[in-house]
């Protein structure tokens, strides 16, 4: 039987603490053996700040990293390094001993810290003419750029960019502008009508096609309707806060002559999901009304989106909560877990519903 | 901020012994041991480069065994339910690396990957690259059995 005599490292001080162990979900494994094999720089990254728990972000996903004790010791042993100590033939070192490994579970990616940033920085037509050299703008918000997000939001790069189309932000010259909702909505409308010469910058109108639709080789556009319906419905649904409900057969209506025929058969309350709600206000109980509750303005962190949730209304159908539980999980699996632990469910007149676990008075 | 994780392709490096090379991975093996190896040291570099014990491995790699002075150690080799990837850092900042050359090799493939910090003063950024990974690992779990060498 062959044997190995086993080391410490000669460089064992400096090299401790030197090693970490990831443990890799199954779709990494796969990723990682083959960048291996190609040479694939496959762009890992760990990002946060000091003050953050850090996230491992792939080129497309952003996954939590967790640091898990163990009772037992591991080494990390590997043939001698080069040096002038003499080992015998088929001597063996140990670099480092481990008593914890890093355990990494899928995370959705952490976008609030971009919302505050960008507080003050809209965009609308009386920006076309700005000095973009300027750091700081009149009104004391300073620049934010596309660069810096990179490198401070705990997204993945491909995570980063669809968040940016989801909340209709602009890069004008790498900084990070989310444009005006009203502005947004005049774009629309006019490139709908006059598509060549609409009059706005190229910047921003090619952004903005973007969003809604694919720029195919020629000039053309080929439009994603719903997007564009769905914008226009908001657009609308944006002026019915709490204190002015639209009733809903109204809604439709206006919404529908807002799309003009050719999509008018096209709307649908289903594509404004998470951000409306419907209820029957008092005194006005014989129709159904809807009021903005957009999903984005919730807080990220669980527990205190389901305590705003509660707030607004004491119970929910699974139906209707669950709009609203989909940008803070990454799969239907994990939102049913947080369900089970923040709600109580209980069967009423045949249906499912959830109220808060805990109390969250005030 | 930003930390870089570079794969480390480098296949130059030393190779461990076929014994111990096809349990999981060529380069590294992991060693799992119940508690800590307790080294009476006055001074933590006094431990640097010393025999630790004999490691080894019968051909169907079933047994692997532990002598460490008086005490034989008797393992298996596990399967690790999740794979592991083995990340060292290169450039430790403020220590003098000096002759290694392992940490030269390392540095030179690392691209510059989402604006690598590392420059080129001494107090650089540490740097963290994959060396690879590893599915298997010797366990050693059970009590170790007291040897008397015939010497």
């Amino acid at each position: 039987m062959p044997d190995f005599d086993l080391h410490f490292s000669p460089f064992s001080t400096d090299e401790a603490a030197s090693y970490k162990l990831i443990e890799l979900p199954s779709e990494l494994v796969g990723l990682l053996e083959n960048a291996i094999q190609s040479s694939d720089p496959l762009g890992l990254v760990i990002k946060g700040d000091p003050t953050e728990d850090a996230v491992l972000c792939t080129r497309d996903k952003t996954y939590s990293i967790r640091t898990v004790n163990l009772s037992n010791t591991l080494l990390v042993v590997t043939p001698p390094p080069d040096t002038e100590f003499n080992f015998a033939e088929d001597a063996v070192v140990i670099r480092d001993q481990l008593n914890e490994i890093l355990e990494l579970a899928p995370a959705v990616p952490r976008i609030s810290k971009l919302v505050g940033r960008l507080r003050g920085r809209e965009y609308d037509e009386t920006n076309e003419e700005d000095d973009e050299d300027e750091e700081v703008d009149s009104d004391g918000s300073s620049r934010y750029t596309y660069t810096q997000a990179r490198e401070e939001i705990q997204a993945s790069d491909a995570e980063l960019d669809v968040c940016l189309t989801q909340k209709r932000i602009l890069i004008i010259k790498d900084e990070l502008r989310p444009i005006s909702p009203s502005y947004l909505n005049n774009i629309l409308e006019l490139t709908a009508e006059r598509p060549r010469d609409h009059g706005i910058s190229r910047v921003v109108s090619s952004q903005v096609l973007a969003w809604f639709g694919e720029i195919q080789g020629g000039g053309k556009w080929k439009m994603n309707e719903d997007e564009v319906i769905k914008e226009l419905g908001l657009g609308i649904l944006r002026e019915h806060k709490n204190d002015d409900p639209i009733e809903k057969g109204a809604f439709v209506a206006k919404w529908k002559l807002a799309v003009g025929d050719t999509f008018a058969d096209r709307v649908s309350l289903n594509l404004l999901a998470g951000n409306y709600l419907e209820g029957r206000p008092v005194g006005r109980i014989e129709h159904e009304y809807l009021t903005y509750f957009p999903s984005s303005t919730l807080p990220t962190d669980p527990a205190a989106r389901f305590a705003d949730l509660f707030l607004t209304r004491t119970k929910w159908r699974v139906e209707d909560i669950t709009p609203f539980l989909s940008d803070i999980a990454v799969n239907n699996k994990e939102r049913d877990k947080l369900l089970l632990k923040y709600c109580r469910a209980i069967s009423e007149s045949g249906a499912v519903w959830y109220t808060a676990r805990a109390q969250y008075n005030g | 901020m930003i930390i870089p994780i570079t794969i480390s392709t480098d296949s130059s490096s030393a190779k461990l012994p076929s014994g111990l090379a096809r349990i999981s991975h060529d380069e590294i093996v992991l060693v799992e041991l119940q508690g800590a190896l307790d080294v009476g040291d006055c001074h933590p570099t006094e431990r640097n480069g010393k025999l630790v014990g004999k490691l080894s491995i019968d051909d169907a790699m079933k047994k692997p065994t532990l002598l460490i002075g008086h005490h034989l150690l008797e393992g298996k080799v596990a399967a690790i339910p999740k794979p592991l990837a083995i990340m060292h850092r290169t450039n430790a900042a403020a220590k003098n690396i000096g002759d290694d050359m392992e940490v030269d090799d390392e540095t030179q493939l690392d691209d510059s990957i989402g604006g690598t910090r590392g420059g080129n003063d001494g107090q650089s950024a540490p740097e963290w690259t994959i060396l690879g990974l590893v599915k298997k690992k010797i366990i050693f779990s059970k009590r170790p059995m007291p040897v008397i060498k015939r010497s």
